[in-house]
C-alpha cells in the first residue's frame, strides 16, 4: 500500500504540474473571476434605499425570477441575506470545478485507451496509485481555485464596503467537499466506461440527474410532480452530493453546527467511497485498454 | 527467476492460457512464442500482475506473485510493443525518464539517465520533445525506461517491430550486452529470424497450451528426422542420384536440375564425404551447404502438428 501510495503521489505531482501547464485551467479561472466579480458589481448596483431590490439591476432581477422558479423565494432571500458573495462564489468556482471534473475524466479515459495506465502499472504502481494521483491532483487545484477566488472576493469586499458574511467560510468547506464528490463521481465513470466521450457523457448525466432531483425538492409547483420529486429524491439523496450541500445549507440557516459538520462529514464520506468504490472496480477490471 | 505452476486465464468459457508451467533461470535468454490468439498477451499479462490468473501460481525471484506484490514490480523492466502516442508527447525524452525514475525511486537517477542514453546514442536527443521521436527512437527510449530501476527480468514485447535494420541490429546488441550483465530477457515476437539469433531457449504456445519449450538447437533438431545437403554442380549425372543413395549415411538423393539434394541421418556432418564421393565420381561442386531449419519452419510445423493433434482428438 505504501509502494502504490508513493506512485500515486509522484503520478499526482507530475498530473498537476501538467494541469498548471494547461492553458484551460486558467481560462476557466478567469471566466469564474469575471463572473463573480460581474455579480458583487451588479449587487451594489441593486441596493437602494430599502435595502437589496433584485428589480433594481436587470442581472439580478434575472438571477432571482431564475432561482425563485427553480429553488422557490425563500431560498433566494437566503442566499442573498448576507450580500452577493456566497451567490457569486458558487457561481465562480462552478466554472472551474466543471472543468477540472470533465477535464480529469476525458484525461483518464484517453490515457487510460492510449496504453498510458498500463504502462504505469507495469512499474511499482497500480490502478488505485493512479486513482490516487487524479483525485489529489483535482483536490488541489480545486483548493487553490477557492482560495483564489475567496481572495479576490475579500479584495472586492473591502473595497465595496461589503462583507464576505459568516456563511462565506462555510460555503468554501461545502464547496470544496462538494466539488471533491463529483470528481470522485467522475472518476467512477472513466473507470467503467470505455471511451472518454462515453465518460463525460455519463458524469454530465448523473450530475444533470443529482441538479434536477436537488431543483426539484425545493419547487412546490402541484402535488404529482412534488410526490415525483420527492420520491426520485428520496431515492438518490444518499448518493447525491447536492443532498448533503443542501443539509449543510439548512445547518447553516437553522444555526445548528451539528447539522453542518454532519453535513461535511457526509460529503468527504462519500467522496471517499466513490473513490474505494472505483479503486475496487479497477482492481477488478484492470487498467487494459 | 520465473516459474509457472497450472498456470490458467479463462474468459468466461473461454480458456485463454491452460494449465501452463514455465521455468525460465536467471540470466537467461527466454523467447515466447505463439500464433496470434495462441494466449501470449494474456501470460505476460499475468507474468506483469497486470491481470490475475484464474488458477494457478506464479512465483517471481522464489517468492509468490501476485497483482499486490508492486514490491516485486520494481525489480521487472517492461518494454511494451507500443508506445503510448499522444500521452507525455510534450515531454523532453530526460524529462520523461525522470518521470519514471521517480516512479521507480532510482537513485542518482539523472546520472543513471544520462548514462542510459549514452548506451543508446541517445544523449544528444534528450532534449527534444518525444512527440517528434521517430518509432526507433520511441523503442530505445522505451528500453531505457525500463532499464531505470537495473531490474532482473527484461520483459519485451515485439521489441524490434518496425525497426529498420540498423535498429534492429542496436536493439539486438543491447539485449544481448544487458544479458551479459546478468539480466534474465523474455521475449515475445513474431520475427523468428531474431528470436532464433538471441535466444537461449524458447517455448511454443498454441491455444493456450505449451507445447514446445526447449533449447533453441534442440527445437530445430526435435522436428526434423533428416538433414539436407544441397549440391550445386556443373552437370548432374541421370544416375547420379540412384550411386549417391549407395552411400551409408545417406537416406534419400533427388536431382532438380543441376542441384543434388542429398538426405541424410540425423547425427553427425557428412559434408566432406558427400563432396569427396563427388569429386571420386569427377564431377565439380560449384556450392555444396547443408540447408539448417529456421525457427520459422520449426515454429510452422510444431503449430501445425498442435493443431492436426488437437482436431483429431475433436478439441
Amino acid at each position: 500500500m505504501r509502494i502504490s501510495i508513493r506512485s500515486g503521489l509522484v503520478i499526482g505531482w507530475r498530473q498537476l504540474f501538467e494541469s498548471l501547464l494547461s492553458p484551460g485551467f486558467y481560462v476557466m479561472l478567469s471566466v469564474g473571476l469575471a463572473l463573480g466579480s460581474l455579480l458583487v458589481a451588479g449587487f451594489t448596483g441593486s441596493i437602494d434605499s430599502s435595502g437589496f431590490e433584485p428589480q433594481a439591476s436587470p442581472l439580478y432581477d434575472l438571477i432571482s425570477r431564475s432561482l425563485s422558479g427553480a429553488f422557490g423565494a425563500t431560498f433566494v432571500e437566503k442566499l442573498f441575506a448576507e450580500g452577493p458573495f456566497l451567490f457569486a462564489l458558487v457561481a465562480a468556482f462552478l466554472p472551474v470545478s466543471v472543468y477540472l471534473a470533465i477535464a480529469s475524466v476525458f484525461r483518464f479515459a484517453q490515457e487510460k485507451n492510449a496504453g498510458a495506465v498500463e504502462l504505469l502499472v507495469y512499474g511499482p504502481a497500480d490502478g488505485t496509485s493512479y486513482i490516487l494521483a487524479a483525485f489529489l491532483k483535482d483536490l488541489i487545484l480545486s483548493a487553490g481555485s477557492l482560495a483564489l477566488i475567496a481572495a479576490a472576493f475579500a479584495v472586492e469586499a473591502a473595497l465595496t464596503n461589503l462583507l464576505l458574511g459568516p456563511l462565506f467560510l462555510w460555503a468554501l468547506a461545502a464547496l470544496f467537499l462538494l466539488s471533491a464528490s463529483f470528481f470522485a463521481y467522475g472518476l467512477l465513470c472513466s473507470i467503467v466506461v470505455v471511451s472518454s466521450s462515453s465518460a463525460i457523457a455519463l458524469f454530465l448525466g448523473i450530475s444533470l440527474v443529482f441538479s434536477l432531483v436537488f431543483a426539484g425538492s425545493f419547487t412546490i409547483v402541484s402535488a404529482p410532480v412534488r410526490t415525483l420529486s420527492s420520491t426520485a429524491a428520496a431515492l438518490l439523496s444518499w448518493i447525491s452530493p447536492f443532498f448533503y450541500a443542501g443539509m449543510i445549507f439548512r445547518g447553516v440557516q437553522a444555526g445548528s453546527q451539528g447539522a453542518v459538520l454532519a453535513g461535511l462529514l457526509l460529503l468527504a464520506f462519500l467522496s471517499a467511497l466513490l473513490v474505494l468504490a472505483g479503486r475496487l472496480i479497477i482492481d477488478a477490471k484492470g487498467v487494459r485498454a | 527467476m520465473i516459474r509457472t505452476r497450472g498456470l490458467v486465464k479463462r474468459y468466461g468459457a473461454f480458456a485463454a492460457v491452460n494449465g501452463i508451467d514455465l521455468n525460465i533461470p536467471r540470466g537467461e535468454i527466454y523467447g515466447f512464442l505463439g500464433p496470434n490468439g495462441a494466449g501470449k498477451t494474456s501470460t505476460i499479462m499475468m507474468l506483469l500482475g497486470i491481470t490475475r490468473p484464474t488458477a494457478g501460481e506464479i512465483h517471481l525471484f522464489g517468492e509468490r506473485y501476485s497483482p499486490r506484490r508492486l514490491d516485486l514490480r520494481r525489480r521487472i523492466g517492461v518494454v511494451p510493443e507500443k508506445h503510448p502516442r499522444g500521452v507525455w508527447h510534450w515531454m523532453s525524452a530526460a524529462e520523461y525518464l525522470r518521470f519514471f525514475a521517480d516512479i521507480f525511486e532510482v537513485p542518482r537517477r539523472n546520472e543513471r539517465i544520462g548514462m542510459l542514453l549514452e548506451k543508446v546514442d541517445l544523449a544528444a536527443f534528450q532534449k527534444r520533445r518525444i512527440g517528434d521521436f521517430s518509432r526507433g527512437m520511441l523503442q530505445k527510449l522505451s528500453i531505457i525506461r525500463a532499464l531505470l530501476a537495473d531490474p532482473d527480468i527484461l520483459f519485451l514485447d515485439e521489441p524490434i517491430s518496425g525497426l529498420d535494420p540498423l535498429g534492429i541490429k542496436q536493439v539486438r546488441d543491447l539485449i544481448l550486452s544487458e544479458n551479459r550483465e546478468g539480466r534474465t530477457i523474455f521475449i515475445s515476437s513474431h520475427q523468428l529470424s531474431e528470436m532464433e539469433k538471441i535466444c537461449d531457449r524458447v517455448a511454443i504456445i498454441s491455444r493456450g497450451k505449451l507445447i514446445a519449450e526447449d533449447a533453441m538447437e534442440s527445437i530445430l533438431s526435435r522436428i526434423s528426422s533428416d538433414r539436407e545437403i544441397r549440391v550445386e554442380l556443373e552437370t548432374v549425372p541421370a544416375a547420379l542420384p540412384a550411386r549417391v543413395k549407395d552411400l551409408p549415411f545417406v537416406r534419400d538423393a533427388a536431382a532438380e536440375g543441376n542441384v543434388l539434394t542429398v538426405k541424410i541421418q540425423r547425427e553427425g556432418d557428412f559434408r566432406k564425404p558427400v563432396a569427396e564421393f563427388l569429386i571420386s565420381q569427377g564431377l565439380v561442386a560449384l556450392s555444396l551447404a547443408e540447408k539448417a531449419l529456421s525457427l520459422e519452419e520449426a515454429f510452422i510445423t510444431i503449430t501445425q502438428e498442435n493443431v492436426v493433434e488437437l482436431a483429431e482428438r475433436g478439441e
